[in-house]
């Protein structure tokens, strides 16, 4: 074994795959521009340049070297506003995904674990939340909720927890049936301790993989949502927003709709290749076969 | 000309970058009708031979030289084509796991239709009249609604006599049965072996039966060979090579299998384990030398070579050892732990009865089932009580109302005379202190998330109990050398532990509160004998070290002999019989009991064995 692939094997598992390499960088690249928006952007993105509106990026003949990616219909710099849109996408993918993760896997283990009529009524009240189209529940959350960021998500924890809780008690019904559940009872531990130290440590890859995919959907969501103008004021910088101020001028103009379309597409490529590198990874069927095989 | 003819098989591996021998020089012969036994333990490459006939080697494995011939034909080297007339056809397999070899989803009848069709019977109503005539001859009842029913409809014996007709079914000239009895338990496994004779004898068939325990071999099989390591180290005739072994270690591995008659031996333990396939490539010479309890000065360099010796065996060895000059002593074993003082029992089961009852479905009736009926039991202090029954007779039932993980639906369980039934808080922790389970399956008993240390002191973290940092790690000190494994191995997970040490894990972990009674169940039914006979011997230093009480449910007679004191028959959830061991064991009074008995094969290798089919069956 050469010392490049000795170095490979002593990496832990999860960092072996490719999936999980590649997503990780381009996950970890949106979140470091987002928290240094203020100092990596070339300009203040609210600042209008009427005399340079819609400007193709600097390489072409017509651009300016003072806006990289061009300017948008009211001459404000596309690239600093990409920065600073990353901002709130990834607030919104954090936050949104905990928080829907936090009540789907709180649920899922008290229906999984306890079972009975606790368990047949919360898998009643996901099957009935589920039976909804989730766009149609977002936009009526949002028409009650009004319009802003916190409100976006808000609308996409309601809307999602349904996924975790379903997926994950699932899983917990499975690792309820091992022995060192019994025997953790044996040694005295009461429920909320079991639940804590052997069944949540159990799912947690799982749990895990869902959040990662989680944020790539929130990330989508809130796009559409300030596409539709029911998410950030119209000072802040919003990825959906840039995609319909754009709309009307992609004929004149396609770079203000390219690239903050571009942003989205490669943000959620990254969470999406990133969760399916874990699933893979974490997997506990997947990983009991290499231990045999080992 | 033999039916089977192997001669000096080496069968290599690459794993990495290193080629190691998994077989190295196997010979053997097999004329029709005979039976052939490969005994030795797991990773000894027995099974590598079964899959030699069928050449569904792993990838990376291929047979490096020698030859192996069935009725004149190369079976190495022969066409995939050719092969596939032969297989399933005149070369038959038994599977270990009779429920995972059947398809769940297809009813008997659609596999045994298929089957039928590969071996080329013509005509659906011929093929189903067949299937029907096979079932019949394995002694399965009903062979016509069978037909129509799925695997997991049957039981574990019944799916595998489904098997053997299948594989009886193409008249075959040779069967190779891996294990066939090994996920049964004894009366199951006296059926499907007294199964197989039958209809080995109906069909003239030979066979080649893979297992790893000795005596079952000696009583089914002409001749023997003992594996260990990829090298067969003693072949012979089989009563002979059962009454008077010769290699060290097919010694070891005869007297690692507590008996079940004369006296009680203590188990002679070897060091460590079998070694695993990578270490193969640096055992030079004998490899069994490293364990070897003679291990002389003449044994060590050299490859040893086959010795045929004075009572017909054939032996890997030195001359020394071959003639039987080196053994090594063996001591008989102190009586069963009793108890220890005359003070009131620890555990006391007045009249439990246990009834699972299942709701029907829409307006058809429930049905109820009687799990455990009418159990009274005792357990005194330092005292080792055994329950021991077939699959399904209740005492798995048993262990977990004692143990509180279920709850009976009439009766007393007194745990030191508190009311364990009673939902309270004082019962519930009374019985935690006493009390600790030791599971059966440690792959399921063991959080694979959590390392040995945090496994060993995990009782230590419970509410009410609330350890500092450094009085775990004192513990945990003390619990792996009351266990007997090395202090480097805290730092490890489960998935990094061989099964007798995840045992030992799984023992330790309960030991951790001091109780006063472990329940055990099914402990050792996973384990090869001779980490059998390491954990059960640990058991045995425990309660003199501890004075700990044990209750031990297994299907294992012999193992039952050698720590319990006191031993309770039950069948079908009742209690039959109780009472000494010695004397149940010796003068067993009710007739299940001497079923029981009489279906574990003797120690002594000329008593008959199986019994007739019809004798087990009316049991």
């Amino acid at each position: 074994m050469n010392a490049l692939a000795w170095k490979i094997y002593r990496l832990p598992p999860a960092l072996r795959s490719g999936r999980v390499l590649i997503g990780g960088a381009i996950v970890l690249t949106i979140a470091v521009i987002a928290i240094f928006a203020p100092w990596l952007a070339p300009n203040d993105p609210q600042e209008q340049d009427l005399f340079g509106n819609l400007l193709p990026p600097s390489w072409d003949p017509l651009g300016d070297p003072k806006y990289p990616l061009g300017t948008d219909s009211l001459g404000r710099c596309i690239l600093s506003q990409l920065f600073y849109g990353a901002r709130v996408a990834m607030i919104v993918a954090i936050v949104a995904s905990t928080g829907a993760m936090v009540i789907g896997v709180t649920l899922a283990h008290i229906a999984g674990y306890f079972g009975g009529w606790i368990d047949s009524l919360i898998t009643r009240l996901v099957d009935l939340w589920m039976s909804f189209p989730p766009v149609v529940l977002s936009l009526i959350l949002m028409l009650g909720l009004g319009v802003g960021v916190s409100n976006v998500i808000l609308a996409i924890i309601l809307v999602d927890w349904t996924r975790f809780c379903r997926v994950v008690r699932s899983d917990v019904l499975v690792v309820r049936q091992r022995d060192y559940i019994s025997a953790a009872h044996l040694l005295g531990f009461g429920h909320f301790r079991t639940l804590t130290r052997e069944v949540l440590p159990s799912v947690m890859p799982l749990i895990i993989t869902m959040m990662t995919l989680e944020m790539g959907i929130a990330i989508v969501v809130e796009a559409i949502l300030s596409f539709v103008g029911m998410s950030v004021e119209a000072d802040v910088s919003a990825w959906g927003v840039m995609v319909a101020d754009a709309r009307q001028y992609m004929y004149q103009s396609a770079w203000g709709l390219i690239f903050p379309v571009l942003a989205i597409t490669i943000t959620v490529l990254g969470f999406n290749l990133l969760g399916d590198g874990l699933r893979r990874t974490l997997d506990p069927r997947l990983r009991q076969q290499r231990h045999t095989a080992a | 000309m033999s039916l089977i003819e192997a001669k000096d098989i080496t069968l290599s591996a690459q794993i990495g970058t290193v080629s190691v021998d998994v077989l190295r020089r196997i010979t053997f012969s097999l004329e029709k009708g005979e039976t052939l036994g490969l005994v030795g333990e797991s990773g000894a490459g027995k099974s590598m031979i079964g899959r030699l006939f069928s050449q569904l080697l792993p990838p990376g494995f291929a047979v490096s030289s020698g030859t192996l011939t069935f009725d004149g034909l190369d079976l190495i080297n022969l066409s995939a084509a050719k092969r596939r007339q032969l297989l399933g056809k005149r070369i038959a397999f038994v599977p270990q796991e009779p429920m995972t070899a059947l398809n769940p989803v297809l009813s008997i009848g659609s596999q045994f239709n298929e089957h039928l069709q590969r071996l080329g019977v013509r005509g659906a109503s011929r093929r189903r009249e067949l299937a029907i005539q096979n079932l019949a001859d394995v002694h399965l009842p009903e062979p016509k609604s069978l037909l129509g029913k799925y695997p997991h409809q049957l039981s574990g014996g019944m799916c595998q006599r489904v098997l053997i007709a299948m594989a009886f079914a193409g008249d075959p000239a040779f069967v190779v049965a891996d294990e066939p009895t090994t996920a049964l338990d004894v009366m199951t496994q006296a059926r499907i072996m007294a199964l197989i004779a039958e209809m080995q004898q109906l069909h003239g068939t030979a066979m080649v039966l893979i297992t790893h325990d000795l005596r079952l071999a000696a009583h089914v099989c002409d001749n023997i060979l003992v594996m260990y390591a990829g090298d067969v180290v003693e072949r012979g005739e089989a009563a002979n090579l059962l009454a008077d072994p010769r290699h060290p270690y097919t010694r070891s591995l005869k007297r690692a299998n507590p008996t079940l008659s004369g006296k009680r031996m203590l188990l002679p333990t070897l060091p460590d384990q079998m070694p695993g396939l990578i270490e193969f490539a640096n055992l030079a010479g004998c490899r069994f030398s490293s364990r070897c309890p003679v291990n002389a000065d003449d044994c060590r360099g050299g490859d040893p070579t086959m010795l045929k010796i004075d009572n017909g065996n054939e032996v890997l060895c030195v001359p020394a050892c071959a003639s039987g000059a080196r053994d090594t002593i063996q001591v008989e074993a102190p009586p069963a732990p009793t108890a220890s003082g005359t003070e009131a029992p620890l555990i006391e089961l007045k009249n439990v009865s246990r009834r699972f009852v299942s709701r029907g479905k829409w307006f058809a009736g429930g049905s109820s089932v009687d799990a455990v009926r009418n159990v009274s039991l005792s357990i005194h202090q330092g005292e080792f009580v055994g329950i021991v029954g077939e699959s399904g007779s209740g005492k798995t039932t048993v262990a977990r109302m004692i143990t509180g993980l279920d709850q009976p639906t009439e009766g007393q369980i007194l745990v030191r005379g508190t009311d364990s039934t009673v939902q309270s808080a004082e019962a519930r922790h009374e019985r935690l202190e006493t009390l600790q389970m030791i599971f059966q399956d440690p792959q399921s008993a063991l959080n694979p998330r959590r390392m040995v240390e945090s496994l060993l002191a995990q009782a230590m973290e419970a509410d009410h109990r609330n350890h500092s940092k450094a009085e775990r790690a004192a513990r945990v000190s003390e619990l792996l050398s009351e266990i007997g494994m090395p202090p480097d191995s805290r730092r490890r997970f489960p998935s990094q532990l061989s099964g007798g040490q995840r045992q030992r894990i799984n023992i330790g972990r309960a030991l951790c509160v001091a109780p006063k009674v472990l329940v055990a169940d099914e402990i050792v039914s996973g384990l090869d004998v001779s980490v059998q006979a390491q954990i059960l011997n640990l058991l045995l230093r425990l309660r003199a070290e501890l004075d700990i009480s044990l209750l031990l449910i297994s299907h294992d007679l012999s193992v039952v002999r050698y720590i319990c004191s006191r031993v309770l028959v039950m069948h079908q959830g009742v209690v039959v019989e109780s009472g000494p061991t010695e004397k149940i064991f010796a003068d067993p009074q009710h007739n299940y009991t001497r079923t029981l008995l009489a279906a574990v094969p003797p120690d002594d290798a000329s008593a008959p064995w199986p019994p007739k089919y019809e004798a087990v069956e009316a049991a």
